[in-house]
């Protein structure tokens, strides 16, 4: 069996691991993190374009999911086939407690994600104490059972229509999600909120943990750590990540829809993962990003789209071996030391 | 949830021989499929995430080779052979790039070819159903076992998916090609050594995984309706029964297969909406307890 | 004070370790070898929880430790080198004394901080010195050459601050004057830290001008243990080891 090389100081993918060489201290990153929220809350005002802000919104709940998948597959060498599960659990969780009860806004995101963290610790517990690639078979296997629970208990869910009816947006706090624009900075703000969250865990003691498990997870033990329960409490906060992505979708389509768990959503994930580079940590973000562009592009040219997303794919599997941000980032890397050595 | 309709079955014997050879179809097909896939990752070492694509043009070069010529047998050749040489180049070709590299490479490429592969068969024979039809030759009066329909055609297909279970079985075991193969499963670098090339074995293997997926495309094609997406579910299925039976045991591919056809065909009586389901439970009980499958074993 | 009471593991029918009862005082360094497959590595695994004994004792200042998980024994101050380096790739030299530290000081997972403490620093430095990689902290730890990331595996031990610390095989893979620098680094070490040290090795110059105590593992047994000089001597030894046909002058 293939043994997950990222676990090997990420040297399968064939790049060598830059990202944690960044000083940048926690102010740093807030600063950056503000200053990309300003510029996107002012595009609505620049730019009149719904197509654009839609865009924006999808990028938000997609980025959340992918840079969470980077936690557990970048940051802690755990491949997850089957993280999409708690992206449909956050938009059918969301969905079912708002038309359910008349609950205000803020307290059903709050309730989804205590659902989720439940899910996710129960999940998680059978889960990471798995070997690589068996972790990722069940993974997978506790998605698609979520996944065909949501199909056949029609009652709850509807089955497979999805949550229709729409779901209720009781103003809250002045914020009023009906309107396009507060549901657009609502998203941005949940997206550079998230974002940021994630980078501290990246940043912080534990994320420093969590490369020792990857690189060689045996050691981590003599040293003293609890491989299990590390690995346990990143499965779960990541999958709090990826249901707040969730929510922006269901927010966004104003339902929830069966695809969400679909294990199509985890491959696209893998896939984000994979165009954008797992050793930085904004990869994911720009793989969301060039993904989304390609769907869109594509599927407006051509009804074989398969075909296209599949070249592009193998392109960069076979081809370019590496995610998009890597390839930048050593490329940055190459000129600025060739650049000391000319002196 | 209908359990009566269930329980119903179970107590009456007609009910019981017609779910069972339905359950035994479902179920060898799906093992000819999983026992390919088996195969490809005991010796490989790779999970061939676009293995029901093999099923699916399986399928498709049967029917077309039906229309073209008539005959029964030249399609179900046609299909297993087609498949066989598709997948030696695809192993050749691009599979061979990715040994060694992360699980994420494999299943990059290999989910690049299934959406590759889908679209090139909706370009060809377009995305609507098709259907193959039963040959004249089975179109005869079903027999009747204990009250429960049995039509001849699937015990010829029961006949066929265990001969060839004991052909390669058989073959594993015994001839001098099994050994090599088998050998080049524990110890590469080994066999190379010897002189053996092993590119051609594992495009050998990847041939014969492939074209006994053709097969069971091929069988199906006279019973079930031909869609670009009919891989797609045959996969995770097929893949189910690996990981359940045991990654890279043979045995392992026909009794997971079998208890999954079973599982489907009673299943779909009680829990019509939640068969799949069904499936993923049983998976996820099977992992839970032995993860490495029921009868597989601790790949280094 | 290490004292090994009864220690027993089997694989199959194989007794990998049997019955073995040892002393090992405070501040001794110690030598154990034995021909392949005498056990030696898997004594080390019992002791240090990678593997589970069948029956024994292993009390670390009265401690038993028998059976517990490798971050228990960590705790408890038992270290242990590889024969392989087993070292974090991605990580710098720093990056792996600072995150090293931060796990024993029991804040491996602190999230509302970064990375690295300030509390760290001292030990990880420490440690960087004593083994001569501090003029290499920046270096990526899958860059460096063999011989140092043998020395940053035993970093890894040291900066733990154990009691006891074993060494699998230091010099393994060395050529003889990169092994005689790292003994004597060991032997430094020993003397500076003033713990107790064990460690195994295969060759014999080494371990007979070294060690001041020496055990004989065979087929899972204790052959013999004692100062170097009764070793050579030990008639036992010199055949189920040396081989009758070795001269002991050889070994002097």
């Amino acid at each position: 069996m293939t043994e997950l090389k990222a676990g090997r100081g990420g040297e399968a993918l064939g790049i060598s691991r830059t990202g944690a060489r960044s000083q940048r201290s926690r102010y740093g990153d807030v600063l950056i993190a503000l200053a990309a929220f300003v510029v996107l809350a002012s595009l609505p005002l620049l730019f009149g374009s719904k197509a654009l802000l839609d865009f924006v919104i999808r990028c938000s709940a997609f980025g959340l999911f992918a840079t969470s998948l980077n936690l557990l597959v970048g940051y802690t060498g755990l491949t997850s086939f089957g993280h999409g599960m708690f992206f449909g659990l956050g938009a059918y969780g969301y969905g079912l407690i708002m038309q359910r009860t008349g609950v205000p806004i803020p307290i059903a995101f709050v309730a989804t994600l205590v659902i989720t963290a439940v899910v996710a610790t129960v999940i998680g517990a059978i889960c990471v104490r798995l070997k690589e690639i068996y972790f990722a078979f069940v993974t997978l296997a506790f998605q698609m059972l979520i996944h065909s629970t949501i199909l056949s208990w029609a009652s709850l869910t509807g089955g497979d229509q999805g949550l229709r009816g729409g779901i209720p947006r009781p103003a809250f706090f002045g914020i009023d999600l009906s309107n396009h624009v507060h549901l657009y900075i609502t998203s941005c703000a949940l997206l550079v909120i998230g974002l940021l969250l994630m980078r501290q865990i990246t940043q912080s003691p534990f994320g420093y943990t969590l490369r020792m498990i990857r690189d060689n997870a045996t050691r981590a033990s003599f040293v003293g750590i609890d491989v299990w329960r590390a690995k346990l409490t990143i499965f779960v906060l990541a999958a709090l990540f990826a249901s707040v992505g969730g929510i922006i979708m269901a927010l966004f389509v104003s339902g929830a829809y069966p695809e969400f768990a679909y294990w199509t959503i985890s491959g696209e994930g893998i896939f984000i993962n994979m165009l954008g580079g797992v050793t930085t940590f904004l990869g994911p973000m720009v793989g969301t990003v060039l993904l989304l562009i390609l769907n869109d592009t594509v599927t407006r040219l051509t009804e074989y789209y398969g075909i296209v997303l599949g070249i592009v794919i193998l392109f960069f599997a076979i081809g370019l071996r590496k995610g998009l941000m890597d390839f930048a980032v050593e490329w940055y890397k190459q000129r600025r030391d060739s650049e000391k050595e000319r002196g | 949830m209908d359990l009566d309709a269930l329980t119903g079955c179970l107590a009456s014997s007609a009910c019981l021989v017609t779910q069972t050879t339905s359950g035994l179809i479902i179920g060898m097909l799906l093992f000819l499929v999983a026992v390919g896939l088996t195969l490809i990752f005991g010796v490989l070492k790779v999970v061939n995430f676009s293995h029901g694509a093999f099923y699916m043009f399986g399928a498709y070069f049967a029917m077309t080779a039906y229309q073209l010529t008539g005959s029964f047998a030249l399609a179900m050749l046609c299909g297993a052979a087609g498949t066989a040489i598709l997948g030696l180049v695809f192993e050749r070709v691009f599979m061979s790039r990715v040994y060694g590299a992360d699980v994420l490479m494999q299943l990059l490429v290999c989910y690049a070819f299934v959406l590759i592969f889908d679209d090139v068969v909706r370009m060809i024979w377009g995305p609507e159903f098709k259907s193959m039809g039963m040959p004249a030759a089975f179109q005869v009066v079903p027999l009747f076992i204990a009250g429960g329909v049995v039509p001849p055609y699937y015990l010829l297909l029961i006949g066929v998916a265990l001969a060839a279970a004991l052909v390669l079985g058989l073959g594993l075991a015994r001839t001098r090609i099994g050994k090599v193969i088998r050998a080049a499963a524990h110890n590469p670098g080994m066999v190379s050594a010897l002189g053996i090339n092993t590119g051609l074995i594992y495009g050998g293997v990847f041939a014969l995984g492939g074209g006994l997926a053709g097969l069971a495309g091929a069988l199906a094609a006279p019973v079930r309706s031909l869609t670009p997406g009919m891989g797609f579910s045959v996969l995770i299925e097929s893949f189910i029964v690996t990981v359940i039976g045991g990654m890279g045991s043979i045995l392992g591919a026909l009794i997971g297969a079998l208890l999954i056809g079973l599982i489907r065909s009673f299943g779909s009586l009680g829990f019509p909406l939640f068969t799949e389901g069904l499936m993923y439970l049983f998976m996820v009980i099977v992992l839970v307890s032995r993860p490495t499958g029921l009868f597989g074993r601790e790949v280094a | 004070m290490l004292e090994i009471r009864g220690l027993s593991k089997s694989f199959g029918g194989v007794k990998a370790t049997d019955n073995v009862t040892l002393d090992f005082a405070d501040g001794s360094l110690t030598a154990v070898i034995g021909p392949n497959g005498a056990g030696k590595s898997t004594f080390f695994n019992l002791v240090t929880g990678a593997l589970k004994p069948d029956a024994g004792q292993i009390l670390l200042n009265g401690v038993d430790l028998a059976g517990r998980t490798p971050p228990d024994i960590v705790r408890h101050g038992i270290g242990r080198a590889f024969q392989v380096a087993s070292i974090f790739p991605s990580l710098t030299v720093e990056e792996t004394m600072l995150a090293a530290v931060c796990a024993d000081q029991r804040r491996a997972g602190v999230l509302h901080r970064r990375f690295p403490l300030a509390e760290s620093r001292g030990r990880a430095e420490h440690a960087m010195e004593l083994l001569g990689l501090a003029s290499k902290r920046d270096r990526i730890a899958a860059t460096l050459s063999h011989g140092d990331q043998k020395l940053l595996d035993i970093a890894l031990a040291l900066v733990l601050d154990p009691k006891v610390l074993l060494l699998d095989e230091p010099t393994a893979g060395m050529g003889t004057e990169e092994r005689w620098r790292m003994i004597d680094k060991v032997r430094e070490l020993w003397e500076k830290q003033k713990i107790t040290v064990v460690f195994i090795e295969h060759d014999m110059d080494i371990v007979f001008k070294i060690a001041p105590e020496i055990i004989v593992l065979c087929y899972g047994r204790i052959l013999a243990t004692g100062a170097p000089d009764a070793i050579r001597r030990n008639g036992a030894v010199i055949e189920a080891y040396l081989g009758t046909e070795h001269h002991t002058g050889a070994v002097a």
